[in-house]
């Protein structure tokens, strides 16, 4: 099955639209004057998620389900829940300079999805996955975003806190929010990034127990899967658990987000590096 | 032709003892602008006195005038003055110069503390009173309006005014860098130092949610707490104070350190490793540098407010090129209104002496053209005045576009055969109809007219 030309046509207006708002962005934090436009890289944004919604339905509707198996599909659901989530927080007035990010972040993810897309065009049409797993993938995709957020968050954390030990005053200094901003996001997150991982793990293995009688699947990568899944939502538990018991605040709590997000993309990329196109624990 | 011709002393150009013997007075202000106001060839003054700056404008016909006459006017307004010399005090600036240089004392890029939101209201004080004194004419509103809108400008849109020179604000914003929602705050003030209260005061109007004293003078605590409106308590319940504020601004006369590293453990235990301010104003310091080191605490000594107050200066004065970019855009459009107005009694003169001739022209014609039909007739005449006009319109033009207008004037005179001489243009008594024609009350009446932001660099 080839990639539909609509589809990449689509990718690459996203693509072009996130780089647009990640350099509209980049001028604000670089040049001193507040902008004329502050509307236009949330509209480029609006404009991007827009295509990239566009591109994914047409993907779920030639695969004829929620198609979000192989590391090309996943990252660019990837991205489009993060813009989305940022779009939310800007129409919050919360972090503004998250829009940096976050935009570099789409815009690598979607180059990354059209990159897999032109070199290897042909991909074997998937069997539908069911319901169970198709929550599963969404959830965990979702988990992911969240867990990116929180990550981006607290290096902006860690960023400030540094900046204000050391007493350096500049324009990006100038552009972060509050620490205890950057540190309620960081909770938000964290929290809502455990909640989809620990649902997603949940139907995952419902799944594995009605398709192979058992919740911890069989196959290597299957346990690979289960592996790094169990480490991400220790580190998430983790966090959540020891938030609550008000010891871990802002600095600690910037360190254990960073390390969750570290061991989730490790295992995505590990299990990406194995699965060959195909669903990971499949 | 109209003359702008400004002349002032600031504190640039003379030192305070000068300063404080220029400066009117509130009271004295009115009676000195009717005084300039009768004095030969003035149409228009505005007189702007501050702590830091005597500034004189006025508009003339025909002819600027002397620096003389500008020190002179202060003399016999301030009999003190008559010993000192004054010129060499004084800057004299001239049409576009002068009107930059108001441009840019009210949008505070010529005042002591750059960015400082004073002086736009101080100059709104000066033109009111000029206003009901009857001074302002045409020019003057049109340049008030002009440099209110410069300095509106500079504060919307350049960063001058975003960051706190004084050292009291400065910690202010350093708290909006750790704390999101000041109303739920509390801030527990050590000692009765003069700029922990300035720093309380910021606080205050900040909206935090609670304000302790704490020093080691009850007595002096108590008075302190009352003109804060805050809660006064003991120096044996630091320990307890510690644990729910968020932040402490320290400013005692103690030697040693009241908090120090294992107070500060302790406390923070107890708090939950909330985030912690703390300002310590005091020198000695009163809070030991070690606690700089534990997790989310702050600490901040007056070296540190400085840098940052220092940092903030460096930055307004980068500000300051993009501001000057804003004057010049302002001044440019004050140009062209001018040089339009200053065009229209040539204009007019020409248009008279055309309509002479085209008249003339009509009445040596008028037994060919009586004997043509009404209509005929009424058609050549129109003929004329089309031919005129048509003709007229570049001269019109150039009269326009003109940056010198007395050259093209002469130019235009002899090929028209007018008298080289300008056209006069507004009598003084004009004033009044314009001055009321052109009221700026929209201007005056606007937010950006409230004046001085309390606790910043007053006079």
């Amino acid at each position: 099955m080839k990639i539909s030309p609509l589809e990449l046509l689509l990718l690459e207006m996203a693509s072009g639209f996130y780089l647009g708002a990640f350099v509209l962005y980049l001028l604000e934090v670089l040049l001193p004057r507040p902008t004329r436009v502050p509307w236009a890289p949330v509209t480029a944004g609006v404009g991007g998620v827009l295509f990239q919604s566009l591109a994914i339905f047409i993907r779920f509707g030639f695969q004829g389900h929620v198609a979000l198996l192989s590391l090309r599909e996943a990252l660019s659901f990837f991205s489009w829940s993060l813009v989305l989530a940022f779009l939310y927080l800007e129409h919050q007035k919360k972090a503004r300079i998250l829009g940096l990010f976050i935009f570099a972040i789409a815009f690598l993810s979607t180059l990354m999805v059209i990159g897999i897309s032109v070199h290897s065009p042909l991909f074997a049409a998937t069997a539908p996955i069911g319901f169970l797993l198709s929550l599963h993938t969404i959830l965990i995709d979702l988990g992911l975003a969240s867990a990116a957020l929180s990550f981006i968050v607290a290096l902006l954390y860690l960023l400030l806190d540094f900046f204000l030990r050391r007493k350096i005053f500049n324009r990006f200094f100038s552009r972060i929010p509050s620490l205890e901003t950057l540190d309620q996001l960081n909770t938000n997150f964290s929290g809502l990034g455990f909640v989809f991982l620990t649902t997603g793990l949940i139907f995952a293995m419902i799944w594995s127990w009605e398709k192979f009688g058992t919740t911890i699947p069989h196959a290597s990568q299957g346990r690979l899967a289960f592996l790094g899944a169990f480490l991400v939502w220790i580190a998430y538990a983790a966090t959540v658990l020891l938030r609550w018991s008000r010891r871990f605040r802002g600095k600690q709590a910037a360190y254990l987000s960073i390390s969750g997000f570290l061991i989730f993309a490790a295992t995505i990329v590990a299990l990406a590096l194995f699965s060959k196109g195909s669903h990971f624990i499949l | 032709m109209i003359k702008i011709t400004l002349a002032g002393v600031n504190h640039k150009t003379a030192p305070v003892d000068v300063r404080e013997r220029i400066a009117y007075p509130k009271e004295h202000l009115s009676p000195a602008v009717r005084l300039l106001a009768q004095e030969e060839n003035v149409l228009e003054c505005l007189l702007l006195s501050t702590c830091n700056r005597v500034e004189i404008l006025t508009i003339t016909s025909n002819i600027h005038p002397d620096p003389e006459f500008f020190t002179r006017f202060l003399s016999k307004t301030h009999p003190a003055l008559a010993s000192i010399p004054l010129r060499p005090h004084l800057y004299y600036k001239t049409d576009s110069e002068a009107v930059e240089h108001l441009f840019e004392v009210t949008a505070s890029l010529d005042s002591m503390v750059v960015g400082e939101p004073q002086i736009t209201g101080q100059v709104k004080e000066a033109f009111e009173i000029c206003r009901q004194e009857n001074t302002i004419g045409p020019y003057l509103s049109q340049i008030f309006q002009r440099a209110v809108s410069t300095a509106k400008r500079v504060r919307s849109e350049t960063a001058i005014s975003h960051l706190p020179v004084s050292i009291s604000y400065a910690a202010c914003q350093l708290a909006r860098k750790i704390f999101q929602d000041m109303s739920n705050k509390s801030v527990l003030l050590l000692g009765g130092g003069e700029m922990a209260q300035l720093t309380a005061r910021h606080m205050k109007k900040m909206g935090v949610r609670s304000l302790t004293v704490m020093t080691r003078d009850p007595e002096k605590g108590k008075v302190l707490a009352a003109e804060y409106e805050a809660a006064y308590a003991s120096m044996d319940t630091l320990e307890e104070a510690m644990a729910d504020a968020d932040m402490v601004v320290c400013s005692t006369g103690a030697d040693t350190y009241l908090l120090t590293v294992s107070v500060m453990e302790k406390a923070m235990e107890r708090r939950g490793y909330r985030p912690l301010f703390l300002i310590d104003i005091a020198v000695p310091r009163n809070i030991d540098p070690d606690i700089s080191r534990l997790a989310n605490t702050f600490l901040y000594n007056i070296d540190d407010l400085k840098s940052v107050v220092e940092s903030n200066q460096r930055e307004r004065e980068m500000e300051t090129y993009a501001a000057r970019e804003i004057v010049r855009q302002e001044l440019a459009q004050f140009q062209k209104w001018r040089s339009d107005r200053s065009a229209v009694p040539l204009i007019q003169a020409l248009r008279r002496h055309t309509e002479k001739l085209q008249q003339s022209e009509l009445e040596r014609f008028s037994r060919t053209l009586d004997v043509l039909p009404e209509e005929t007739r009424k058609q050549v005449v129109i003929l004329a005045q089309s031919l005129v006009n048509k003709m007229l319109h570049p001269t019109y033009q150039t009269l326009r576009n003109s940056s010198n207008l007395e050259e093209a004037w002469e130019w235009i005179s002899r090929c028209y055969g007018l008298s080289p001489e300008l056209p006069s243009q507004e009598a003084p008594l004009q004033r009044d109809e314009s001055s009321s024609a052109e009221k700026q009350s929209s201007v005056l009446e606007s937010p950006q007219s409230s004046f001085p932001i309390p606790g910043e660099q007053s006079c």
